[in-house]
């Protein structure tokens, strides 16, 4: 079981360069590697300067070692390299604090990264018209427990313990900005322990 | 429709705060308080002249936490319809005349880190009201405020009594302008830029933000248009089955009322978009005054703002 069809379930474009920014800052996990690859060359063809290109990136293991280089000497003014998402969202955090109006942001990774980053960028009011997100990789999701409100990570079943209070949460489409989750909502509350067949669905 | 959102208001206090400027205190007829709004809101005022009614916007420049009172200035403008002269000679101190309610076009962003305002002339009016909204909050806030010289600054002691600081006045008569450009270019993010005078400042601050990269939904700006004076034409509004001649200080929206057709209007000023209207048939070419419709849709030739558009021509056929 699982509950589809719900609006706030983000939808995602493409990368392409917005030509009124005049910063823009690349933030990529493992394959989202390809996009940004792609979007440095339509920048460059579009008249993007490098300078005005900076890029963080974290690689894990859906990344091949051969993009794993391909970052490494990406086209950008600066590049940085990440081991892990932790370490990649502070420095995203930093440089947000000094950075000025007329910066643009680029997203490309599997959605639950993604969420992280533009969480943080939502509260520097960077808006829709700022940002710009290519899903690729795991569709495995970032899980709100409504009750605990603990979040449960790499979530690929339509039903799961939560991590901290152990209720079964059903999976809902219903999605948040704010937590940069999913909403998980206990399923066995009428009669504990019994659930509806789990089933791998996000994968 | 629009018209019965109107009640009455009377003229409690007027003031001549700059050669070309009216203030007016406005207080329920009935002694209730004003309905509340936030800062950027206009309202309409509804004039009954000796040949005719006129009904144009203006902002609220008091603050949205005294409900007492409205308070709104005039701009003096003798090469127009009429309604600012009207303001300016015909209404007195105890005079009964009819507002609509608030409307806010203007809106400050809930969300912003820092509000960058500009002003020019009396379009300091809805930045006034902004800026108490503003006090009341933590986000922090600067005004550049240009008037032509020392004695147009309407307000502007009672702005750096309230605002310290935070305000800047410029005065064209020394040469002292404001740097638009370099403003914009190194504000942190999540700032927000507002607008409100003459249209080449408006157009300044608008290509200097976008210049420096800002995205759209950081830019804010309100600029009414008076319906210009034209040549006069006819209209026939279809569903009313009626033909209305507009004279050509008259706008079209006028005309329509006048005839007794009850059009939806909200800014009437070119900016809200309520009395846009379907053409049904043009010969000759409409003459767009507003701020509202797309090029594209200005091009198609089969939208019309009536509240500051016209037409030239011999046939003009509205879906009203």
């Amino acid at each position: 079981m699982l509950i589809r069809g719900i609006k706030s379930k983000p939808v995602y474009t493409p990368l392409a360069p917005d030509l009124g920014g005049r910063t823009h800052l690349l933030v990529g996990f493992g394959v989202g590697a390809e996009p940004l690859t792609r979007l440095m060359a339509d920048c460059t063809l579009a008249g993007v300067t490098k300078a005005s290109r900076r890029l963080l990136y974290v690689t894990d293991k859906s990344a091949s070692m051969a993009m794993h280089e391909m970052m490494r000497h990406a086209d950008a003014g600066e590049v940085q390299l990440f081991k892990d998402s932790a370490s990649l969202l502070s420095e995203f955090e930093t440089i947000l604090k000094a950075s000025i109006m007329g910066t643009r942001l680029y997203v490309a990774g599997p959605e639950a990264f993604m969420g992280l980053v533009m969480r943080i960028a939502a509260r520097f009011n960077l808006n829709r018209d700022e940002i710009r997100a290519e899903e690729c990789g795991s569709p495995a999701r970032r899980v709100h427990c409504i009750h605990c409100r603990a979040a449960t990570e790499d979530v690929t079943t339509n039903i799961v313990q939560c991590v901290d209070c152990q209720r079964w949460l059903v999976v809902r489409d219903h999605y948040s900005r704010r937590l940069a989750a999913y909403m998980g909502v206990m399923i066995d509350a009428e009669v504990p322990g019994e659930l509806p067949p789990i089933e791998e669905v996000f994968v | 429709m629009s018209h019965s959102h109107t009640f009455a208001v009377t003229v409690t206090a007027i003031t001549q705060v700059t050669p070309l400027i009216k203030h007016f205190v406005l207080k329920a007829a009935d002694g209730a308080q004003m309905p509340s709004f936030s800062g950027g809101s206009h309202v309409v005022v509804v004039m009954k002249g000796a040949t005719r009614v006129y009904r144009n916007p203006y902002s609220l420049l008091s603050s949205p936490n005294d409900l007492s009172a409205y308070e709104i200035a005039v701009r003096r403008a003798d090469q127009s319809r009429g309604g600012s002269v009207f303001m300016h000679d015909h209404v007195t101190v105890g005079m009964t005349l009819q507002i609509a309610h608030p409307v806010n076009l203007f809106q400050l962003d809930k969300l912003a880190l820092k509000h960058v305002l500009f002003a020019g002339g009396v379009g300091i009016t809805a930045i006034a009201a902004q800026l108490e909204d503003l006090k009341m909050g933590a986000v922090p806030y600067e005004l550049h405020y240009s008037v032509r010289a020392p004695d147009h600054a309407a307000f502007a002691d009672r702005l750096l009594a309230r605002h310290g600081d935070r305000v800047r006045i410029y005065h064209d008569s020394a040469e002292h302008r404001i740097d638009i450009e370099g403003l914009v270019a190194a504000q942190p993010l999540g700032t927000h830029v507002y607008v409100c005078g003459p249209t080449p400042m408006i157009g300044r601050v608008l290509a200097s933000a976008r210049a420096a990269g800002w995205a759209e939904s950081h830019i804010h700006w309100e600029q009414f248009s008076a319906p210009p004076v034209g040549d006069p034409f006819d209209v026939f509004l279809k569903k009313s089955n009626v033909k209305v001649s507009v004279l050509p200080d008259q706008s079209l929206l006028e005309a329509i009322e006048d005839a007794g057709v009850d059009a939806p209007y909200l800014c009437r000023g070119g900016v809200c978009g309520e009395c846009k209207c379907r053409v049904l048939e043009v010969d000759g070419v409409l003459v767009h005054n507003d701020h509202y419709l797309s090029p594209e849709e200005k091009a198609s030739g089969t939208l019309i703002m009536p509240c500051v558009s016209r037409a030239h021509g011999k046939n003009l056929v509205l879906d009203l």
